[in-house]
């Protein structure tokens, strides 16, 4: 079918539209309020009527009709043009998606008698918590991946199995026990720690431990001949570290690291348990104000978003930096 | 190799043994001594606890805490772990007190004081706007939702021990069909607004929740009378009886003067400071 298809773009058109038509109609969408933009054309029934598989099937076809005729008309556009107007497209049914929740989104920036926006707080307790919590935790991450990664790679029997212990503990446990383990039960042996730093630190050993394995793959996949060369023009064995082998890793290790780190943005939600306002808890406490949870983890969920696509953004530019040596 | 691993495991055991065990006694030296009352609290509990619109919290647990905090002449502070944490004891002298609608069950009193019962709040079901059920006998077999691990919960399963003085007695009225739980009760209210039967048929939860969770909008009604009362009780870690009989003299004086009837008033619209 691939090759017909190849051999006369109409059948994978057709194809596409067919499949798209049917997993319309199956979705039954005749009584929504897509369904009711197009009860017009089925002359007198009205919206509060009961759909019936016509109906269903109308919508279905007509749908499809559009998105096959969508996806046509881009393919005429440049390749940057076809990104933007797909990104504008999936944006608007997201917010459409959003809008048919019926809520009232407004009290989002509703301001209050403190004088500020519920969407202020929001940002200048939660979002920024969240920021500094997960800054903190990744940079001591990146500390003990690199000591756990060198463990790993160590001949000494007692270091490797150190790393290879704090590696597999905390990559076999949930981060939420960790988060527990470290306040309440250090606590208990007399050490005890207010809710942020106990947080940083669950996250910060947690993703330690991934990332050591991460550190690990980037040094090992540095080619030998690199180290041999250095050896060969007598350079010292730290300085062959430093200066040869750990640049040309950072080129292996940026990519993932810049995932670990937007994954932990998101898992920073979890040192709430222990009272820190970042911003999933934030959210749902001012949520809870007015029984309206709903519109403020949506709005949390946006601003997490955007803090991603930032640094992605970050990311990619770290990448340049250490991948420079790769372009011609 | 072998004397590494005796000489860091004779380090690490000399470390736990060195560690003072628990805060014992210290409390109210320390309290009196920093000037400050450190009380956890849900921030997510309206009306007992939330954050207002001006960005306090406040609540009739808040307003207690702040009126225990003036009779010691100190200031109040208020941290949000989460109920779990709260109630699983070992604070560590990071907060002193838990004013947060804590009923004093036995299991509870292994690892927290209840120095002082300050009211007693109705146990209620709710239902979807559009639901049939009439009564409490029409429940029996339904999807009933609520918080999981606290007394809501253990009424459902027929496993209710309230140990405090003065607990009015209780029957089980209600036979779940099945028992939905949630991290607090008010996310049962999430799952049932979305329509009667949808995920859940009832949830159950304190009347005053209830009430608020109606007044913001939520499309439920209460069915039948309470199922039960539950006291509920000021938490302090273990370790020091001074503190605590600070406290039962403290709330022991806002009910004489009428402070707790008051505030009762202002957050529920009735008394619930006495035995119903």
């Amino acid at each position: 079918m691939l090759d017909l298809a190849r051999g006369n773009p109409w059948v994978s058109r057709a194809t596409l539209f067919v499949f798209a038509a049917a997993a319309l109609t199956a979705m039954g969408l005749g009584g929504t309020a897509v369904g009711n933009l197009f009860s017009p054309l089925l002359g007198a029934v009205g919206p509060e009527a009961t759909p019936g598989l016509g109906r269903h099937l109308l919508v279905g076809l007509m749908l499809a009709g559009a998105l096959v005729a969508n996806l046509e008309i881009i393919r005429f556009l440049p390749f940057r043009l076809q990104v933007l107007l797909v990104w504008a497209e999936l944006l608007l049914l997201f917010y459409g998606f959003v809008l048919s929740f019926d809520r009232d989104f407004g009290v989002i920036f509703a301001v209050g008698r403190s004088g500020v926006s519920n969407l202020y707080f929001l940002i200048t307790t939660g979002a920024f918590t969240t920021l500094y919590v997960s800054l903190i935790a990744i940079a001591i991450a990146c500390v003990l991946a690199l000591i756990g990664a060198l463990g790993k790679l160590s001949r000494n029997g007692a270091f490797y199995a150190v790393a290879t212990f704090y590696i597999s503990f905390f990559r076999g446990t949930p981060l939420l026990l960790q988060v527990v383990l470290i306040y309440t039960g250090f606590a208990q042996l007399g050490f005890v720690m207010e809710a942020v730093p106990a947080g940083i630190t669950a996250l910060a050993l947690c993703y330690g431990a991934y990332m050591a394995e991460i550190f690990r793959a980037g040094i090992e996949g540095v080619p030998s001949g690199q180290r041999e060369a250095a050896k060969a023009l007598a350079l010292p064995s730290d300085l062959i570290f430093r200066k040869i082998v750990f640049p040309q890793a950072m080129r292996l290790i940026v990519p993932p690291t810049g995932n670990q780190f937007i994954a932990m943005l998101k898992d920073s939600s979890l040192v709430s348990i222990v009272g820190v306002w970042e911003l999933t808890k934030t959210a749902q406490v001012l949520g809870k104000r007015d029984f309206q949870v709903f519109e403020f983890l949506i709005a949390a969920a946006v601003i997490y978003w955007v803090m991603s696509v930032v640094f992605e953004v970050i990311q990619a530019r770290i990448e340049g930096y250490y991948g420079k040596g790769n372009t011609r | 190799m072998k004397n590494i691993f005796v000489l860091g495991s004779a380090a690490a055991l000399a470390f736990v043994m060195a560690t003072p065990v628990a805060i014992a006694g210290e409390t109210l030296d320390r309290v009196m001594a920093t000037k400050t009352l450190t009380m956890s609290s849900d921030a997510e509990y309206p009306p007992q606890s939330f954050l207002n619109d001006n960005n306090e919290m406040d609540g009739f647990d808040v307003d207690v805490g702040k009126e225990i905090a003036k009779r010691m002449g100190v200031e109040l502070k208020i941290v949000t772990p989460s109920w779990d944490i709260i109630t699983g004891g070992s604070w560590g002298g990071r907060w002193d007190m838990s004013v947060g609608s804590m009923t004093p069950t036995k299991q509870r009193a292994k690892v927290l004081n209840f120095p002082a019962v300050y009211y007693y709040t109705p146990a209620a079901f709710a239902v979807h706007q559009d639901s049939k059920i009439a009564s409490l006998d029409d429940l029996s077999g339904k999807t009933i939702g609520s918080c999981g691990g606290c007394t809501y919960d253990a009424y459902l399963n027929k496993d209710l021990v309230i140990d405090a003085e003065g607990a009015p007695a209780f029957d089980y009225l209600v036979e779940a069909g099945e028992i939905k739980t949630y991290e607090t009760d008010t996310h049962a209210f999430d799952d049932l607004r979305l329509g009667d039967g949808t995920r859940l048929d009832a949830a159950f939860s304190a009347l005053p929740t209830i009430q608020a969770a109606i007044e913001g909008g939520y499309p439920l009604k209460v069915i039948g009378k309470p199922a039960f009362y539950e006291p509920l009780s000021v938490a302090t870690d273990k370790g020091d009886p001074a503190f605590d009989a600070k406290i039962t003299a403290i709330v022991d004086a806002m009910k004489a003067d009428g402070t707790l009837q008051k505030l009762s008033e202002k957050w529920y619209g009735v008394d619930l400071t006495a035995v119903q």
